[in-house]
């Protein structure tokens, strides 16, 4: 999708002027800034790393400062970086896990926090496979859209991992900047290397139902759900924004999407899966 | 806004239809408007050039709503697309 390359770790050089536009952390704090490069883009992490990436998202020079490390970069650029450079090469990205179901993908759109990837990796220790944890990029073919896979692993917090990995999988390197856990797929979360067709997508509530709750979304709905949890590189790029908003509405037009709203009880986690299962098989599809 | 006012939809704004709504996007500042059934048939009637009145008349064919309530509805529809740089009155 993009060529990487990583150059030798230097310190971040002062930029003139303010970023075009700047994600920032529950806490204030800059988390990615945007800068424009003549006609490319810087994207820094501050005290971490820069990436350069070339105006067409195709490919990015990753430039990491003294001491932070490979698995640091890599998973700044798989995360973070290349959703991003997709949007610009115009494939439609959103901010959602997803896993296989009967051989289709069923995602997952909500903001950070909502339990996207509780729920994501709930299902891949039952038996459905991870596709994406974030970052879910999706491709148009004959008859709809359909996911491909991402990096195979999944992020946690602490009581998530208690409650529901199964002691054999996997950790990787911990991450400075986040409490979360990452872990690898493998024999006990399992991983679909293969596109899958999307079958259908749950809008995430923010748990104040009392019971599972989920309802069809309208397809007005729908379109300004996948347009606020877009991933896009440039905001102020009218051409990749009106593209878009055309081929969201394309999907949000023929996708079959719903809100589900749950409490957010371990204890609730079988029953949720067996629902979104069922639901997921009868009522996703075409609409 | 008089009733006698055209609505000339902005040359930053793309609208889309989606199921029986429609969903307006403003390329200038990038953020989005969504209008329910009735507002979208509202919106379509505005572009093809009628006059709100003229908007109305059409409306009064189409659903049953007293006179006075429908033409303080468009009213309020046309006050907050020119509010949101949306459209223009003409």
């Amino acid at each position: 999708m993009s060529g990487f390359v990583v150059q030798c770790a230097r310190k971040q050089s002062l930029r003139e002027g303010a970023p075009f536009r700047c994600n920032k952390l529950p806490d204030g704090t800059p988390w990615t800034q945007f800068y424009r490069l003549d006609g490319a883009y810087l994207l820094r992490f501050p005290g971490i790393a820069d990436f350069e990436v070339s105006a067409d998202g195709c490919s990015v020079v990753g430039i990491p400062i003294a001491g932070t490390s490979t698995d640091m970069l890599e998973h700044l650029y798989l995360n973070q970086v290349l959703p991003l450079c997709a949007s610009k090469q115009g494939k439609l990205v959103y901010h959602a896990s997803a896993v296989e179901v009967a051989g289709c993908a069923v995602a997952f759109v909500a903001e950070s926090g909502r339990g996207k990837s509780t729920l994501a990796a709930n299902l891949a220790v039952s038996g459905y496979c991870l596709l994406t944890d974030d970052g879910l990029v999706l491709e148009p073919d004959a008859t709809g859209h359909r996911v491909i896979p991402s990096h195979p692993s999944i992020r946690l917090w602490q009581d998530s991992q208690d409650y529901l990995l199964p002691p054999d999988v996997k950790a990787a390197a911990p991450l400075h900047f986040t409490a979360k856990g990452r872990f690898l797929a493998g024999d006990g979360l399992g991983f679909c290397h293969e596109p899958r067709p999307l079958r259908c997508v749950y809008f995430l509530g923010d748990g104040s139902a009392q019971d599972i709750a989920v309802s069809r979304a309208t397809a007005a709905e729908t379109l300004l759900q996948l347009l606020r949890h877009s991933f896009l590189l440039d905001i102020e790029d009218k051409a990749l924004i009106a593209g878009h908003f055309e081929r969201t509405a394309t999907l949000a037009n023929t996708l079959p999407c719903f809100h589900l709203d749950y409490p957010r009880r371990y204890d609730d986690l079988g029953r949720l899966l067996k629902m979104i299962v069922t639901h997921a098989s009868s009522e996703g599809g075409p609409a | 806004m008089k009733l006698s006012n055209k609505l000339t939809p902005s040359s930053q704004v793309i609208a889309r239809d989606v199921g029986q709504e429609i969903v307006l996007l403003d390329l200038a500042s990038g953020t989005y408007f969504g209008l329910d059934p009735v507002g979208a048939r509202i919106w379509q009637l505005m572009r093809s050039g009628k006059t709100l009145d003229e908007v109305c008349d059409a409306m009064m064919e189409e659903y049953e709503v007293p006179r006075e309530t429908l033409e303080q509805d468009v009213q309020a529809l046309a006050r907050q697309l020119i509010e949101k740089q949306l459209a223009a009155a003409a």
